[in-house]
């Protein structure tokens, strides 16, 4: 089979696993199942993962866990190449924010279909739930146009392409050349039919940036509208407690707090985790919930392993969907397991200073 | 009265006695410089060889020059590398009669013991942590960017701070450097405070190819291994280690590592992204075709870079940010007493007149 039709049959498999939870139905195999062929794969393809592999004494051949295969981290993706195709296919590359030290890290796709309809599934079923499809998706971020090398900006394109109704670029996105139109946003929303809910996308520091303009002034949403919050500060912003962010957005677009979603997605993955607070009356906030395609376990940083239940750990990610690069991701975000999912905890610190040396915190801005 | 030059030299060199004092009587000092830095015994015998125990009076005025001239300083150290209050105290001695000294809490030995050595009245310790009393019209202060911030916003209205904040040493190995011999010097400049002060190397640039770059890598992993037995590496702390394992991984996928007891070498491609590796006893070894690419290779963490070593001055001075220190390989940690270590600091103490 060629490196090509293989990755197709992955990709299915993949696909298989939305279909399912779109539907209802159980899962077409065993997450391990897909996980271990996903490894097998990737190790073929990928050199740099073959490399970890045999570094970290696993054969893959004879892998029969995912939480086995060692798990990339994401500083590999500002490297070196973490795909299993010929650079020359790539349909698109999407690209990590800037640090300190410059690099971006890459993480190019072949084809985004296993994205999208992954993306699509669980957002519909944890931002969109209950609400009647096309619905105004204003998008307090760039158009694709703007920002083709962003993985979030093409989940929002997605989202304002199947659920909208039809609204231009002109009355979707609301970020223009880095410039955020208040005027503009405010007047679409003020023209909003009212018995229609909205769903608005945007990033935390987007939003803090919003509501410093708006000056507590509100920009009512339509009943039963959900709002998007993703992502840090990354020193875009003023910092804002997230309870105090949450509270703040609910009063100015008019939504129940439970209506605010938070979202943790990330370049290196094709999956997306979501608060459950719109869909589930029990989901608590802040607690972040994995689609059955993926996974998120706390490890501990110095021994890789999986902690303990409850105790805190940094999130190694098993995606099922990134098929055509590498499925376990090692993250520098602290998690913890919760009833219903996992809570995120902020990014791992440097090691404290012993000397005059720079930390790598430091140097990548954490401090 | 202001001190004229020549005082100002005599009560450094008053210091440098002290120091040499504190010397000769420093395995009294061991075990608690072991306990607070996580260097093994025969780690902290080395760093004392860094501790300045003499200079040119050239020197000397050169540090007095950098120091500025002011009435009172106030010097709030970190846990810094062992031996750098000497510095730290020298020059707020050089820039003023009345010197202040908070010891950091967490590693004051030798800070301690280099007043009580040094037996000057003007020069005292203080445990007071809230630098909003101090009298000192100049703070030093050495530590994190949050620290040195935190200092900032704490002080009495036109007291000036001076912030000596962190970095990183790199090193340039050019295409005429006997090979064997410039990872010798290299292997001692890393392992000197387990790479833990902003002199030490992290970043090995080898003008050559691939191959030239490995020779080196191979032979640095050859000559740490040999001071992992004669000079091991202390503890690293759960966090050092995590980073370990993550840069371990990082460049294993990237490029290729040679894992030691005690250090990790590791070797990426020309062209490539940086991944610079955390401290205690990890360097990253990448070819550069020449001293442009060099140059251009260190700019991405140019702001950062307090020196860099070379077995070519010439190559040195050409490669490095205007900033930086230059070195011979092998003494990269062991700068002349003429000034801060970080001359970045240096640019804005000479303002303070």
């Amino acid at each position: 089979m060629s490196p090509e039709a293989e990755s197709e049959a992955l990709h299915a498999r993949a696909v298989a696993f939305v279909d399912a939870y779109e539907q209802g139905l159980p899962m077409p195999e065993a997450f391990d199942a897909l996980a271990v062929d996903l490894a097998g794969f990737q190790a073929r393809h990928v050199s740099g993962y073959a490399r970890l592999c045999a570094t970290r004494g696993v054969d893959v051949a004879s892998l029969r866990r995912a939480g086995d295969a060692p798990a990339v981290p994401t500083d590999a993706f500002k490297l070196a190449s973490v795909f299993a195709f010929d650079a020359a296919h790539a349909s698109v590359t999407f690209l990590t924010s800037g640090t300190t030290l410059g690099a971006r890290g890459a993480h190019p796709m072949r084809d985004v279909t296993t994205y999208d309809r992954a993306a699509l599934a669980s957002g519909r079923a944890l931002l969109a739930s209950g609400l009647r499809l096309p619905v105004p998706v204003l998008v307090v971020g760039p158009s694709p146009a703007h920002a083709p090398e962003s993985s979030l900006t093409h989940m929002n394109a997605v989202f304002a392409a199947r659920w909208s109704d039809a609204g231009s670029a002109a009355t979707t996105y609301f970020v223009r050349r880095g410039e955020l139109d208040v005027a503009g946003l405010r007047a679409r929303i003020a023209g909003l039919a009212p018995a229609t809910p909205a769903i608005v996308l945007a990033t935390s520091f987007a939003l803090v940036h919003l509501l410093d303009a708006l000056d507590g002034a509100a920009m009512p949403l339509p009943p039963g509208s959900r709002v998007m919050q993703t992502g840090g500060f990354k020193g875009k912003s003023r910092e804002v407690d997230a309870a105090e962010l949450r509270g703040l957005i609910a009063r100015t677009f008019h939504v129940d707090e439970r209506s605010v979603v938070g979202e943790y997605g990330m370049t290196e993955l094709s999956s997306q985790f979501w608060e459950a607070t719109a869909a589930d009356p029990g989901a608590a906030t802040g607690v972040y919930v994995e689609p059955p395609w993926a996974r998120v376990v706390p490890v501990d940083p110095e021994t890789l392993k999986p902690m303990p239940p409850g105790e805190i750990g940094i999130a190694r990610i098993e995606d099922l969907a990134n098929v055509d690069s590498v499925f376990a991701v090692l993250t520098q975000d602290r998690v913890r397991r919760v009833t219903g999912g996992f809570e995120l905890l902020g990014r791992v610190a440097g090691a404290p200073p012993r000397g005059c040396s720079i930390s790598l915190d430091e140097m990548l801005g954490g401090s | 009265m202001e001190r004229s030059a020549d005082e100002r030299v005599r009560d450094l060199r008053r210091l440098l006695e002290a120091a040499r004092q504190v010397y000769a009587n420093r395995s009294r000092l061991v075990p608690a410089i072991v306990a607070s830095t996580g260097l093994s015994p025969q780690g902290v015998e080395l760093g004392f060889e860094s501790l300045e125990r003499d200079a040119a009076d050239e020197d000397l005025r050169s540090l007095i020059q950098a120091a500025g001239s002011t009435r009172h300083v106030h010097v709030v150290l970190s846990a810094n590398v062992f031996v750098a209050p000497l510095r730290a105290i020298a020059l707020a001695l050089g820039a003023a009669p009345r010197v202040t000294v908070r010891a950091s809490p967490r590693d004051p030995a030798l800070a301690r013991a280099l007043v009580e050595a040094a037996g000057d009245p003007r020069i005292t310790l203080t445990v007071d942590r809230d630098v909003a009393a101090t009298e000192a019209d100049v703070v030093h202060v050495y530590g994190r960017d949050a620290t040195i911030a935190e200092v900032r916003a704490r002080v009495r209205a036109g007291v000036r701070v001076l912030g000596h904040g962190a970095g990183l040493g790199a090193a340039l190995v050019t295409g005429k450097a006997p090979v064997g011999e410039a990872a010798r010097a290299l292997a001692l400049d890393v392992a000197v405070f387990d790479q833990r002060g902003c002199l030490s190397p992290r970043l090995v640039m080898v003008v050559g190819d691939q191959e030239r770059a490995s020779e080196v890598a191979e032979r640095l992993h050859a000559e740490l291994g040999e001071l992992d037995m004669r000079l091991p590496r202390g503890v690293l702390s759960p966090e050092e280690s995590s980073e370990s394992v993550r840069w371990r991984d990082t460049v294993t996928f990237a490029g290729a590592l040679r894992v030691g007891g005690g250090h990790t070498v590791g070797i990426l491609p020309g062209g490539a992204s940086l991944a610079i590796p955390p401290a205690g006893r990890h360097v990253l070894v990448v070819p550069v075709r020449d001293l442009a690419e060099a140059r251009r290779a260190l700019a991405v963490v140019a702001p950062l870079v307090v020196t860099l070593g070379s077995d070519d001055p010439v190559a040195a001075a050409a490669v490095a940010p205007a900033h930086a220190r230059t070195a011979e390989l092998g003494a990269m940690q062991r700068p002349p007493l003429d000034g801060p270590v970080d001359r970045r600091t240096a640019l804005d103490a000479i303002a303070v007149t």
